[in-house]
């Protein structure tokens, strides 16, 4: 393969990998009539693509190898004995006590490195040492675990002398009733983690010993979480191999959704299905196989599939499909109840799958929340957010006491089971559980609560904010469609159908449907103040929203009105050092900024950054917006270089808290882009404003306004050290996209003309510049800030134009 | 750059010394450690020759990769030259490391590919032979995941083809 001909590919290569398998056969195909050498070189090497897709080439990193020579090495207070394992997530040692402390052995476990990274080590160490107070006889403990001095994560763990409990099954010839009360020991020990909200998420045969005296020993419990670090379960599962084993895992983590106490559920089910069928069911050879299969079919039943079958019809055979339910929320509801069942089953009592009763599930959830280390701050602002318009509500129908009583038990009902069903933990960054557990709560509206219209208008208020505060607008747009209709038929100003509207509302104009989203506002606005009177808190941030609708509109000047009225507000009702306060003050003063006024906006911004970093501490969405803006004000002031590390910042707390694909990155990307143009640097420049056009195509749609924004940003990194044509069809994209999105009037989209000109005139094309420059210099005015530097970039160009069309006369100058 | 690109080898090699030293020669050397180390000790240094981190990062992975085809190579010679007695375990386990002639030819094609596609041969660098994730890898670059994923496939995909052009012979 030689350089010519894969630069030629590579751009075709990136475009048929992002394609799904089914999409990219048809694309290919078609290149054939139009190229039929790139046709034939890219088939070659997609072929060879799939052909490698398996093999371990380059896959294990060299460094991860087992370095063998490590025998006597000191490893915390132990010393390394022998090798007695390697496997995915490292190579296990046995190993003594340095200081002849105790006689007997441990294991210790060296993780492989590149598993960690600086940042995960103070987490490893702290996870494990609350993993280390899970005691149990049936369980082997941690002892110890933490980082060498060379970042080598390690683990001490008890030493184990047995068999894996299927082997141990064989060879001692269990009988059925036998091993189910083998598998009985299995779920008390798993049962006790659990009740300590630890996950064992790779449960299987080679992780349950049996000591020659029959004893059940669990091992790695919680390791797999503890691995889980910073990149997230799916990368952990890619990188450091598997945290689990395909074979029994739980279709949710080869989805890579959240896993919880039901997953080790299923699995426990899998091992039950191998300890009495003798076998792991088969579900495909290749990992998307596994994949499709574990996500779409339920496996053959036990007694399908066993040798002794008919033995297994019946008890059995429903007690393992339980278990193994794809969904995890028709799984046994604990590792107890599954236990139950099988207790039942040894005393020839009929087996049942117990309903759940709601002051069980109650008191299990409520215990759960009291203990829970590790829940997801996300799932908390869905408490929050479900809760507090529960309060609202009640404090405004209080009259009408027993109908909410109705009411609000269905609705704690169903807050109950939703998150019973998707149990939070130990969710890191939090995203993935509380989408799956919006997911099921929107499944379960859609078919729920229809006899109850008010309740679940409110609910559908809730999650459809959720999912508009995760970025997922797909999602939330028709929950709050629906619940602004109910609104309208039932006619009367509620709080919750204000809230709808404010919702629906603001989605629109994050969808730049500034039109649709106004209305909406304003009649939210208008029945708030009916409902609340002259101050109250919900009515200052309809007030905000809309005054950001009329900023987007190009009305400025009642925007600001709105922003004023609702930061006076919120000063009353919080005080000035509350977060309410802060993002009123952020508001105006961004308003402030885009008008020219640095001296207004700079105090604002500040005091806003300082008051969010008090209350929020330094890692939160808000804290980020702070420091994007107030790299905003610098650049603005000519300081590149202090403005991007202010942008980076911002960047990296939204990449932490939000993700890496979340759309709020993109302006982020957008101002650091503009940054490091100033500095000269611009591949950083351009690489960064490509993610935030990509970003926002992803997350925002293709047609969406603030793709315009970026597509200028780029085109003034590649008019300033790059391609120019590349910038001047960028420039007339984003001008074809302005004149359809934005009023003719608007200075951004005079800049945009005036900045097309200057590509056309750098190539000498005057005579579409000039037009161009005409209709901008009348838009633009002589402001303070941006547009005034737009202006009087314009009028320079107008005056390099004109030397275009007059060079003779000039020179006679 | 060539000066600093010799002297960022030489930062990484005598770090790798005193810290193999320190522990007293054996336990596995853990390249993202080193790395992360020399950075903190020319990062003082050297500010102004490297303007961010992810640059550093690029120069010192590819310096890294060299450190490691070395250690390698000296860790096989020691192995062959009879100064380990080894046992049966042992020699399952050597029979897994890498072949340092191997690690030779990975390199060369990566410097092939450097020439267009420096950002692909960066990520084989930074992954294969430093062991860095590839979330570490996206955030040390500011891209995401999706986006190093990609180019770590092409990257492997095109070694893949020189390495099996260049066996078969012509």
């Amino acid at each position: 393969m030689n350089a010519a001909r894969w630069r030629v590919l590579s751009s075709h290569l990136d475009h048929a990998l992002d394609l799904a398998p089914a999409d990219r056969e048809g694309w290919v195909a078609a290149l054939e009539a139009q190229q039929p050498t790139v046709y034939r070189d890219l088939r070659a090497l997609l072929a060879e693509h799939d052909e490698i897709s398996d093999d371990p080439f380059l896959r294990e990193a060299v460094q991860s190898r087992p370095d063998v020579s490590a025998a006597g090495h000191r490893v915390g207070a132990y010393t390394l004995v022998s090798p007695i394992g390697h496997g995915g997530m490292g190579t296990v040692w046995l190993a003594t006590r340095s200081d002849g402390r105790f006689d007997g052995h441990v294991a210790i476990k060296l993780l492989h490195l590149g598993l960690l990274g600086r940042a995960g080590e103070a987490r490893f160490a702290r996870e494990g040492q609350i993993l280390a107070r899970l005691r149990h006889p049936k369980i082997a403990s941690l002892l110890d675990a933490g980082v060498t001095t060379m970042g080598q994560p390690y683990l001490v763990l008890e030493h184990v002398d047995g068999a894996h409990i299927d082997e141990y099954c064989t060879h001692r010839g269990l009988d059925i009733r036998e091993r189910v009360r083998l598998f009985l020991d299995v779920l008390g020990a798993v049962a006790h983690a659990h009740a300590n909200l630890i996950v064992h998420r790779d449960l299987k045969p080679s992780n349950v010993l049996v000591t020659a005296a029959g004893r059940v020993k669990l091992l790695d419990f919680g390791i797999a979480t503890l691995l889980d670090g910073d990149g997230g379960a799916a990368s952990t599962t890619v990188q450091g191999g598997p945290a689990f084993t395909p074979s029994y895992a739980a279709p949710e983590q080869l989805t890579g959704a959240g896993v919880t106490t039901a997953t080790d559920v299923y699995s426990l089910g899998m091992l039950l299905y191998v300890l009495l069928g003798g076998s792991v069911p088969s579900r495909g050879r290749t990992p998307a196989e596994w994949l499709a299969s574990a996500a779409e079919t339920e496996l053959p039943r036990l007694s399908t599939v066993a040798p002794n079958g008919p033995l297994l019809r019946g008890d059995l055979d429903n007690i393992v499909a339980k278990a193994l339910k794809k969904a995890p929320g028709e799984r046994y509801a604990s590792v107890s109840a599954m236990a139950d069942d099988l207790g039942r089953y040894l005393r020839h009592e009929p087996v049942a799958a117990r309903r759940d009763t709601l002051a069980y599930r109650t008191g299990k959830f409520l215990r759960r929340r009291r203990t829970a280390v590790g829940v997801a701050a996300a799932v908390t602002l869905v408490m929050a957010s479900m809760a507090g318009f529960y309060t609202a509500r009640l404090g405004t129908e209080r009259d009408r006491a027993r109908q909410e009583a109705v009411k609000s038990a269905r609705v704690t009902e169903l807050m109950i089971s939703l998150l019973t069903g998707a149990d939070p933990y130990p969710s890191r960054n939090g995203e993935p559980t509380v989408r799956a557990l919006l997911d099921a709560g929107a499944a379960r509206l859609a078919n729920d609560l229809h006899d109850q219209p008010a309740v679940r208008a409110e609910l559908m208020t809730a999650m459809g904010r959720v999912y508009q505060r995760l970025g997922a607008y797909d999602k939330a747009a028709p929950l709050l469609e629906q619940a602004v209709a109910q609104g309208r038929v039932s006619g009367a100003d509620t709080a919750t159908f204000a809230q709808a509207l404010n919702d629906f509302g603001v989605l629109r104009r994050e969808r730049a449907d500034v039109k649709g989203a106004t209305p909406l506002l304003e009649e939210a606005l208008s029945m708030r103040r009916r409902l609340f009177g002259r101050e109250q808190k919900d009515i200052a941030v309809t007030l905000v929203e809309l005054g950001r609708a009329y900023e987007d509109a190009g009305v400025p000047d009642r925007a600001e009105t709105l922003f004023r009225e609702a930061l006076s507000m919120r000063e009353r009702i919080f005080g000035d050092a509350h977060m309410e306060t802060a993002t009123s003050k952020s508001a105006l003063a961004l308003l402030l900024w885009r008008r020219g006024d640095l001296a207004g906006a700079t105090p604002l911004f500040r005091q806003s950054l300082d008051t969010s970093r008090a209350v929020l501490g330094d890692n939160h969405p808000n804290v980020a917006t702070s420091w994007n803006n107030l790299g905003l004000i610098l650049l603005d002031k000519g300081d590149a270089a202090g403005a991007e590390p202010m942008f980076r910042e911002s960047l990296a707390i939204k990449r932490r808290v939000l993700g890496v694909s979340h759309s709020t990155l993109a302006p982020s990307l957008n101002n650091l882009a503009g940054a490091l143009r100033e500095q000269g640097r611009y591949a950083e420049a351009r690489s960064s404003v490509e993610e935030a056009l990509r970003i926002t195509r992803e997350q925002l749609g293709p047609g969406h306004p603030s793709l315009a924004t970026y597509e200028v940003t780029l085109a003034r990194i590649e008019l300033a050290g790059g391609d120019r044509a590349r910038a001047e069809a960028l420039l007339r994209t984003a001008l074809l996209r302005q004149e359809r999105t934005t009023p003719g009037d608007d200075w951004r989209l005079a800049a945009t003309r005036s900045w097309l000109a200057e590509a056309l005139l750098r190539r000498g094309e005057y005579r579409e510049a000039l037009p161009l420059l005409e209709a901008a210099g009348r838009v633009l005015k002589n402001v303070p800030g941006r547009q005034g530097r737009e202006a009087a970039a314009t009028r320079a160009r107008l005056a390099w134009a004109s030397e275009l069309v007059h060079p003779t006369l000039l020179a006679h100058y | 750059m060539d000066t600093l690109f010799a002297n960022l080898y030489g930062e990484l090699h005598r770090t790798a010394r005193r810290e193999l030293f320190r522990r007293g020669g054996g336990l596995t050397l853990s390249a993202t450690t080193l790395v992360h180390e020399a950075y903190l000790g020319m990062s003082a240094l050297e500010s102004a020759a490297f303007p961010d981190r992810a640059r550093f990062m690029a120069y010192a992975a590819r310096a890294m990769r060299g450190l490691v085809i070395d250690h390698v190579r000296r860790r096989s010679s020691q192995k062959r030259g009879g100064q380990f007695e080894m046992t049966a375990l042992e020699t399952t386990l050597a029979a897994r490391l890498p072949d340092a002639d191997a690690l030779q030819d990975v390199s060369d094609a990566l410097d092939e590919l450097a020439e267009f596609e420096p950002a692909l041969a960066e990520v084989v660098d930074l992954k294969f032979f430093c062991g860095f994730s590839f979330p570490e890898i996206a955030a040390m670059r500011g891209v995401t995941e999706r986006t190093v994923q990609r180019q770590w496939e092409k990257a492997r995909l095109f070694l893949h083809r020189t390495m099996s052009d260049e066996a078969k012979p012509s």
